[in-house]
């Protein structure tokens, strides 16, 4: 599950397999119509969900609180520090919640952004725990007269709960803290990835104090009852996304290794096949996070986009070899059982706000972009990065959608520093191979650096932000 | 980043705002208001009945809608009315008595290290007969010092009911809370 392996997973490369060079390979049925749309409704509904729920976190403070009654320094600082312990502790939350492999969060959102949103509302959080933290310590220091100190042991010694407090206040900036990129690029990853676990255990840590000190929540009633609740729900959605929700796929689709192909020398692409494959609701450009259930598997989850559509006889996954973990998956056994987590993703035809699309792909991106292609209308047009001619994966199935599908195909050879791809990687570039890039959604995979450069250079040739889809888990 | 770096503004001008709103003088005066009037209401509400304890506020003003939907079939005024309870429930102090049986007084608001309190009083007489202390801070330990006070002090079988006086033992582990009673409790004893 490493961020660097998904972005990996995207970045496929291989060279292309000749068309019908292979029994499995895909035999293209005529083009289904492109599909119908989705919205960001979704999206806004979830978020207004969010600012509800701020607002319902804050509110017991300001009705419990009568006006005026905040007169000196010390009752603002309490004041304050109750406000963003509300927020702090409405945030926490959030924040699992988000984590939570919810399918609505997934497919409504997407990962890839609800990993961001989770990196920028960490960051919010850890502030407020720690305004809260030194808000609340520094005004109860000023009430009794002690020395910030002398306050802290009091907290610790004298009120309920706050050691374990203090504890998951810790733990929280600990995770905050490696979750800044300088610092957790150097970290192992299962190191980062464990620590980032022990936030379950700040959320059970923090519960205490919020009940036995907590103004709002001392007292019985419906605004105790409705935080509980909260607290119940957000525990009960990993439950249900990470464990129950998988465990009825996996029961349902059995997926099996069918075979494993070399695309290249370094890119390998992976048919499954299972059961009742045809009711998988899934798109292309969307993404399953995947367990290969043998010896020296089983206990990493990986994600990998698919890199074909739905058509509901096989799956195919095609992954760049790049660490310890990919070398394995040219090793798997026909028949391995997989285990998914899935699917996930907004990077799909239907999140699309215009008819027509663009796609930039860049080295190995072309796996969930090619997947994409199969349900995009007519007319889109795709731009392919790759280092060498031997780079360009799957160029048959893209020479075949290109004529079925009526795509205009661009192979643009070479790095990104070269004099050609830099040509076309500028707002004259892209308007002269499309006129209307301006009108088209732009779907843009590969390595962060193409990436940032794309939206850049889009953002400069008049294309607006809500037209730009990124699948990228770069954090 | 960015976003995180608006969240975060954000979240401090909003805890901001929502502190100032609250904190704002203007509001303040009317707040004070509120037990004000409480206290100026009690004692023509509380009717006149010895013995009973007269529990503050709410009590007193749920009693009179009750005693005036009683006897509905007299007609009369709400005063008659409350003036007839008592003759057929308790003795007949009201009649001979030249001042009112009880009265409430209310102690000014005495600010303390966790929040603000003013103690009421109820006199038969000159005596005591009960006590309580109001806007208490609730919830948390403050909360849990203020239901000690609380306990210790108040009511009919208080401390202060006991003793008479402001001169109470302090509450262990309440200090504070215990010597903004007192103050108040005091004033309320001159004032009666």
């Amino acid at each position: 599950m490493t961020y660097q392996d998904t972005y990996a997973a995207g970045r496929r490369t291989g060279t292309s397999l000749p068309y019908g060079g292979r029994s499995a390979a895909p035999v293209p049925p005529p083009p289904p119509p492109a599909l119908p749309r989705r919205g960001p409704g979704g999206r806004r509904a979830l978020a207004a969900v969010f600012w509800l729920g701020l607002v319902a976190a804050v509110l017991p403070w300001w009705l419990d609180t009568l006006a005026g009654s905040l007169a000196g320094t010390t009752a603002l600082l309490t004041a304050a520090g109750r406000i963003t312990g509300l927020v702090a502790g409405y945030l926490l939350l959030v924040q699992v919640a988000m984590m939570s492999r919810l399918g609505v969060l997934e497919r409504w959102v997407g990962g890839e952004r609800l990993s961001r949103l989770h990196r920028d509302l960490g960051a919010t959080l850890l502030v407020a725990v720690l305004a809260h933290l030194s808000l609340i310590v520094v005004a109860y220091a000023g009430l009794e007269e002690k020395s910030i100190l002398g306050e802290v042991g009091s907290l610790l010694s004298d009120y309920e709960d706050m050691v374990a407090a203090f504890v998951a206040a810790g733990i929280m900036v600990l995770v905050g803290l490696t979750g800044i990129r300088a610092i957790r690029t150097v970290l192992p990853y299962e190191l980062w990835y464990h620590l980032h676990l022990t936030s379950y255990a700040a959320l059970l840590l923090g519960f205490g104090h919020q009940f036995s000190n907590g103004a709002q929540l001392f007292h019985p009633g419906p605004v105790r009852t409705g935080w509980i609740g909260a607290y119940l729900l957000v525990l009960a959605a990993p439950l249900w996304g990470r464990v129950v929700a998988p465990l009825h796929f996996n029961l349902r689709h059995r997926l099996r290794v069918a075979d494993v192909v070399a695309e290249s020398t370094d890119t390998i692409s992976i048919y499954l096949t299972g059961r009742r494959l045809n009711q998988i609701d899934m798109l292309g450009g969307q993404y399953f996070r995947w367990r290969f259930l043998n010896a020296g598997g089983w206990w990493q989850s990986h994600p990998f986009s698919l890199s074909a559509a739905a058509n509901g006889r096989w799956l195919r996954l095609t992954v760049k070899v790049v660490g310890g973990h990919t070398a394995d998956l040219r090793d798997l056994r026909t028949g391995t059982l997989v285990w998914a987590e899935g699917p996930s993703g907004t990077f799909t035809a239907a999140h699309r706000t215009r008819e027509r699309a663009l796609l930039i792909a860049g080295g190995s991106g072309i796996a969930p972009l090619r997947a994409m292609l199969e349900e995009l209308p007519p007319g889109a047009a795709l731009i392919y990065r790759a280092r060498t001619p031997a780079d360009v994966l799957l160029h048959p199935e893209l020479d075949w959608l290109a004529q079925v599908r009526r795509t205009s195909v661009w192979y643009v050879i070479g790095s990104r520093d070269d004099p050609g791809p830099r040509q076309v990687m500028s707002p004259g570039g892209l308007r002269r191979l499309v006129p209307d890039v301006a009108r088209r959604d732009v779907y843009l995979c590969g390595p962060a650096g193409l990436v940032d450069e794309a939206v850049r250079v889009l953002r400069r040739t008049g294309v607006p932000r809500r037209q730009i889809h990124l699948a990228t888990f770069e954090l | 980043m960015r976003r995180a770096v608006l969240a975060i503004t954000g979240l401090a001008a909003g805890t901001t705002a929502l502190v100032v709103l609250k904190g704002s003088p203007g509001a303040g005066q009317a707040a004070q208001d509120i037990p004000a009037d409480q206290a100026s209401v009690a004692p023509g509400g509380s009717g006149p009945a010895p013995g009973v304890t007269p529990t503050p506020g709410p009590a007193g003003s749920a009693s009179a809608p009750s005693r005036s939907t009683r006897p509905s079939s007299t007609p009369g005024t709400k005063k008659s009315t409350a003036t007839a309870r008592p003759t057929t429930a308790a003795p007949r102090t009201t009649t001979t008595a030249p001042k009112p049986s009880t009265r409430t007084v209310t102690g000014p608001t005495v600010d303390y290290e966790y929040g603000s309190l003013q103690v009421r009083i109820t006199l038969n007489g000159s005596r005591i007969v009960d006590a309580t202390a109001l806007g208490l801070p609730l919830g948390g330990q403050s909360g849990l010092r203020s239901d000690d006070v609380q306990a210790r002090y108040s009511g009919t079988s208080g401390e202060v009911v006991a003793k008479q006086s402001a001169n109470l033992d302090t509450v262990s582990g309440a200090t504070a809370t215990s010597g903004a009673y007192q103050r108040s409790l005091q004033a309320a004893i001159d004032q009666a």
